[in-house]
């Protein structure tokens, strides 16, 4: 017999943790980093085309839009090798108290933010 | 296909408003989740105003006081009221808890309570748990031993007993695996943390002479390896247990066993 009654809520209704929210996040920049690795791959195969092909990416990517696509995608790999660190540590088995889980996450997300600033100032200033 | 939303005969209605009729200052607004199951209608948010001035300090006591003097229909699972039995485990404010044991004076603002996540609904507050049940049966959670006679003690070390600590305490209210999205989206076949918690709790049993074959039977892609740490259940659990860091050690015993 099939249970037609109702599914209570779940998504709607739970409230967000920091544990969680670094858990998701950490799918979403996986997504995003898979998709850029292929756009960094086209950037290098326009090498092999010659300087006109290659400058139409340059171009895009030093106008505003493209800048701003850089800077995301600096930020969305500092999260993933962040988070990363942190659930190579877990998988060895420790990190696991709450407070710690909560330190940890704060940890990766602010620190996310810092090594994006950082990455932005080396690109600006050095390169 | 991960379902986000609700589907469509879950989706909440806007429900009844008891106003308070004892004429106290001190009120709080008490949101409850409704649905009857000879009523042919979508569940429902009532909304319950409660005078605190005459309610002792836990959640479960609002319920009750709802219960015996405001609305009698409403319906939800107690028992011991001393956080030792799981049966008032729900999802308080937006948290899994046991009402028995959650004082209402930690939440900000009203008060809403669901019955836990991601369950078929009985009535009211009360989630159908044989799911959950069926899939504790399933890791055989006794002590296998052949080799002792029955009529022998089985001894164990004090250092052996002491592996058992944060894993034996464990009531089983379903508050951890309630709160796993993982669970939610693959609770017909991811074991969830409160059976896993339950699977270790015998694979590290010193007196136990099945380890291997519970480890094998656990090391499944869908049962054992949806867990994504979302770390959701150790803050969940109303009995400060650490149901995450129990499925990492399962996921450590497979790596250096040899099975």
């Amino acid at each position: 017999m099939e249970n037609n009654n109702p599914l209570s809520p779940h998504l709607q209704i739970y409230r967000w943790h920091i544990s969680s929210l670094v858990s998701i996040s950490h799918r979403f920049t996986g997504i995003i980093n898979f998709l850029a690795i292929i756009l960094i791959c086209l950037w290098v195969c326009l090498l092999f085309l010659g300087e006109s092909y290659y400058n139409v990416l340059s171009f895009f990517l030093n106008s505003f839009f493209g800048k701003f696509i850089i800077l995301a995608l600096s930020w969305s790999f500092s999260f993933q090798i962040l988070s990363e660190i942190r659930q190579l540590i877990m998988d060895l088995g420790y990190g696991f108290e709450l407070n710690t889980t909560r330190v940890t996450g704060l940890i990766v997300i602010f620190g996310s933010i810092i090594l994006t600033i950082l990455l932005y100032l080396v690109g600006k200033n050095f390169i | 296909m991960v379902q986000l939303n609700l589907p469509e005969n879950s989706k909440i209605k806007k429900g009844k408003y008891h106003k308070d009729k004892t004429g106290s200052k001190n009120i709080r607004k008490v949101n409850v989740y409704r649905w009857n199951p000879s009523i042919k209608e979508n569940p429902s948010i009532d909304t319950y105003e409660v005078d605190m001035n005459n309610c002792p300090s836990k959640v479960l006591d609002i319920l009750n006081k709802i219960k015996n003097e405001i609305d009698p229909t409403l319906a939800y699972r107690r028992s011991c009221a001393h956080g030792v039995c799981g049966s008032c485990a729900m999802n308080i404010s937006g948290k899994n808890g046991l009402a028995c044991i959650t004082p209402h004076s930690e939440i900000d603002g009203d008060i809403d309570i669901y019955p836990l996540p991601h369950l078929k609904v009985k009535r009211d507050l009360i989630g159908d748990l044989d799911g959950f049940y069926k899939q504790y049966k399933s890791i055989e959670p006794w002590l296998k031993n052949t080799s002792k006679l029955e009529s022998s003690e089985i001894l164990q070390s004090k250092k052996d007993r002491a592996k058992l600590d944060g894993a034996y305490e464990c009531i089983m209210c379903a508050c951890c695996s309630t709160s796993c999205p993982s669970y939610w989206w693959n609770g017909d076949k991811y074991l969830g943390p409160a059976v896993l918690l339950q699977a270790y709790r015998w694979i590290i049993d010193s007196r136990d002479e099945e380890r291997k074959e519970r480890l094998k039977k656990v090391a499944d892609e869908l049962k054992l390896y949806r867990c994504h740490t979302i770390l959701n259940c150790t803050s969940a659990c109303p009995k400060g247990l650490n149901p995450a860091k129990a499925i990492a050690e399962i996921k450590k015993m497979l790596v250096t066993a040899n099975i």
